[in-house]
């Protein structure tokens, strides 16, 4: 360790522009975190799914639903079995959707992948347990539980929460909170002042 | 391991390699973060609007920049192609179809003329071409007061802003014709900032304080049946508020039912006319659409007035609010059939059924009131006194309101059929009464024959009947329309071109 050390310690004269050169470089590094809003991507809001515009329309159209008022994102698109699954799973489908979004690979209308699609069921199972189990029913109905349980759920409940299609033009006027522009207003203020003086 | 400086000082080449490798890392980092900084950027931009305009700005085309598909599905109210079985958005002269309403209106506007009213996009021009707003030579003549503009155009809430409420309530209805040329649209029932619904119109706002209500309390499902009322509702004018101002007011302190309104007009003592027969203070019942629909079982199940006149509608994958506002009949399938498993077929016979069952009843009340006015006049002539006739009048007065009542709010024979059946009724049974009183005056002077039911099987032999100078009328408008209209247009076009709106 402290050899390691040695070997990366610059000499003496190159002290300097070393401290330099790694202020710049972690400065850049916290940019980028300051602008990819990196902090909101550790809680549950469902805000912090619209940092990236191209997810308008999935909150759009939750936002207009019944779900609205008692499920997150989070509670159906990440998995809840036990709390490390959840954040690998959920670092895991981020890292997918910033690399697909930074290098701009998304499509105009965008699916659900089958691991995702596992995790939804599954979420809608957690919730909803006391529809898939009525006795009742399994005694009355033939195959019932086969009926309501080979299946996902979306298969006749095709509407819920997103409605069926969603392409990144299909809600132009839906009121979503966007990341603003990442200038600060002071900044803003500031340079319309400069501005004006200039004129 | 050696210090790396030693490394380097031995090899050359590894110091380009770090060089390098750092180059290629912090360039990387550079580019990701220009494109993170581009796609927020983009979220920025890609929902600018085409055009900021004022909360006032008139012209429906200017808003119509920033949303194409609400604008074009509004300007199909200028399609008159649908006819239904009694209304719809084809221009009807009602007065050929029923020469009873001449009678009816003796000495009142609407025996001139009255139409069937086409789509919102024709409110400014069918409004000019109207004989009752008759033909005005400048903008001081004519006989109608500026108030008739209210319910017509955007330009009144920017006028009333303008100017204040008072002084563009003041004047004639020519004062105003420069100014307003815009048909009902987008500023009438939106913000411009937040496209929210919201209320354009005071009389409606005040009228919910005298009823103890706050408008602003109203939900998004009220306020898409609350932007109708401030049109489709009963109204008056009120001329005693400000000297030489008609003010609109609606008649609700007391209730939004037929009995209550009529109370608040008995009270006040309030007459829109005198009729020309039968001397009766008459009232005319403008357009209570909005308080019959509330009377009905879909407003008690909360269905709005959007929700069938102005369905959704999906349209290249998105869905929107369709603003032709129309006759649901003529899009059944995005109306009744959102909540209703049946037929179209059946789904429309249902409605006319309601509407067959009240016209016929409807058709009768009509009849009996003409000759209640010509019975009233007979009486007249054979010398009865004031105070012989005053109760018989006020009996023809408050038959007529309830057959109006229920006539002039269009679909309310749907909307709510059992209240209009109800109204009707109570109309037929206030008229009977008269005519049996006015039986009683006959007696007393001597007169045992029938009042002779009058010739008036078209629209012509009735303004005739009731002495109508329809060739004078008729020429006015002609001279109006050719002499003042297009001097309106002009002023209106010069004005609208000093507007900001950034593009």
């Amino acid at each position: 360790m402290v050899r390691l050390l040695k070997f990366l310690t610059p000499p003496p004269k190159w002290k300097l522009p070393v401290y330099v050169l790694l202020g710049i470089f972690f400065g850049l590094g916290c940019y980028v975190l300051y602008l990819s809003k990196a902090a909101s991507y550790l809680s549950d809001s469902p805000e912090t799914c619209v940092n990236c515009h191209v997810m308008a329309p999935q909150y759009a159209t939750w936002n207009h639903s019944s779900h609205r008022e008692v499920a997150t994102c989070n509670d159906c698109h990440v998995p809840h079995n036990n709390v490390f699954n959840k954040y690998f799973f959920k670092a895991k489908d981020g890292l997918r959707h910033a690399s697909m979004f930074a290098l701009r690979m998304e499509s105009e209308v965008i699916f659900i992948l089958d691991e995702g699609k596992e995790v939804v069921h599954n979420n809608c199972v957690r919730c909803h347990s006391q529809q898939l189990t009525d006795p009742k029913l399994a005694a009355k109905v033939p195959n019932h539980a086969h009926n309501t349980q080979d299946r996902v759920c979306w298969e006749c409940h095709r509407e819920v929460p997103h409605g069926r299609v969603n392409s990144l033009s299909s809600v132009p006027n839906a009121r979503v909170p966007l990341p603003e522009s990442p200038v600060p207003d002071w900044l803003k203020e500031y340079m319309k002042e400069t501005e004006l003086e200039n004129e | 391991m050696k210090p790396i400086q030693e490394s380097v000082g031995k090899k050359p080449m590894l110091g380009w390699l770090i060089f390098l490798v750092t180059l290629v890392v912090v360039f990387l980092l550079g580019l990701l973060a220009s494109s993170i900084m581009e796609r927020r950027a983009e979220s920025v931009y890609a929902y600018t609007p085409q055009v900021e305009h004022g909360q006032w700005e008139p012209r429906n085309e200017v808003w119509g920049e920033n949303f194409p598909r609400e604008f074009e599905s509004y300007y199909n109210t200028a399609d008159t192609t649908f006819r239904s079985k009694y209304n719809g958005g084809a221009m009807i002269d009602m007065l050929e179809v029923d020469p009873r309403l001449v009678v009816l209106w003796a000495g009142y506007g609407f025996a001139k003329d009255y139409n069937q009213g086409r789509g919102h996009y024709y409110a400014v021009e069918d409004l000019r071409n109207t004989l009752r707003t008759g033909g005005p030579v400048d903008d001081k003549t004519g006989p109608m007061p500026s108030t008739c503009w209210t319910c017509k155009s955007p330009d009144v809430p920017r006028l009333m802003n303008e100017i204040g409420v008072a002084e563009y309530y003041a004047g004639k209805w020519s004062s105003k014709g420069h100014e307003v040329v815009n048909p009902i649209g987008c500023a009438d029932c939106h913000d411009s900032e937040t496209m929210n619904l919201r209320i354009s119109r005071p009389y409606l706002i005040e009228a919910f304080e005298r009823m103890g209500k706050d408008i602003n309390d109203a939900t998004h499902q009220e306020m898409r049946s609350l932007v109708c009322a401030q049109c489709h509702v009963e109204y008056y004018f009120n001329k005693n508020r400000v000297k030489g101002s008609a003010f609109v007011q609606l008649p609700w302190d007391k209730g939004m039912g037929v009995e209550e309104m009529e109370e608040y007009y008995d009270e006040m003592e309030f007459k829109d006319w005198t009729h020309a027969l039968s001397k009766a203070p008459m009232l005319k019942a403008q357009h209570p659409g909005y308080e019959v629909y509330l009377k009905g079982i879909h407003a008690d199940r909360g269905v709005s007035c959007a929700d069938c006149h102005m369905p959704y509608k999906s349209e290249g994958g998105q869905k929107f609010t369709d603003h032709h506002i129309q006759s649901p009949l003529n899009n059944v399938a995005n109306s009744c059939q959102v909540c209703h498993r049946e037929e179209t077929d059946k789904l429309i016979q249902n409605v006319y059924t309601r509407q067959d069952q009240i016209i016929h009843n409807r058709d009768k009340l009509e009849e009996l009131l003409v000759r209640a006015h010509v019975e009233a006049k007979k009486a007249w002539d054979l010398g009865a006194t004031e105070e012989e006739m005053k109760p018989i009048l006020m009996g023809i007065r408050h038959a007529q309101w309830r057959w109006d009542y229920a006539a002039a709010s269009h679909g309310g024979s749907f909307h709510a059929p059992t209240e209009t059946g109800r109204i009707i009724t109570t109309g037929v049974e206030r008229v009977q009464e008269a005519r049996i009183a006015l039986v009683r005056v006959f007696h007393k002077y001597g007169f045992t024959g029938e009042v002779p039911y009058p010739d008036i099987t078209t629209k012509a032999k009735a303004q005739e009947f009731i002495g109508l100078p329809m060739d004078k009328l008729n020429k006015e408008k002609e001279t109006f329309k050719k002499n003042l209209v297009p001097e309106w247009d002009k002023k209106a076009k010069e004005r609208e071109a000093t507007y900001q709106v950034k593009m």
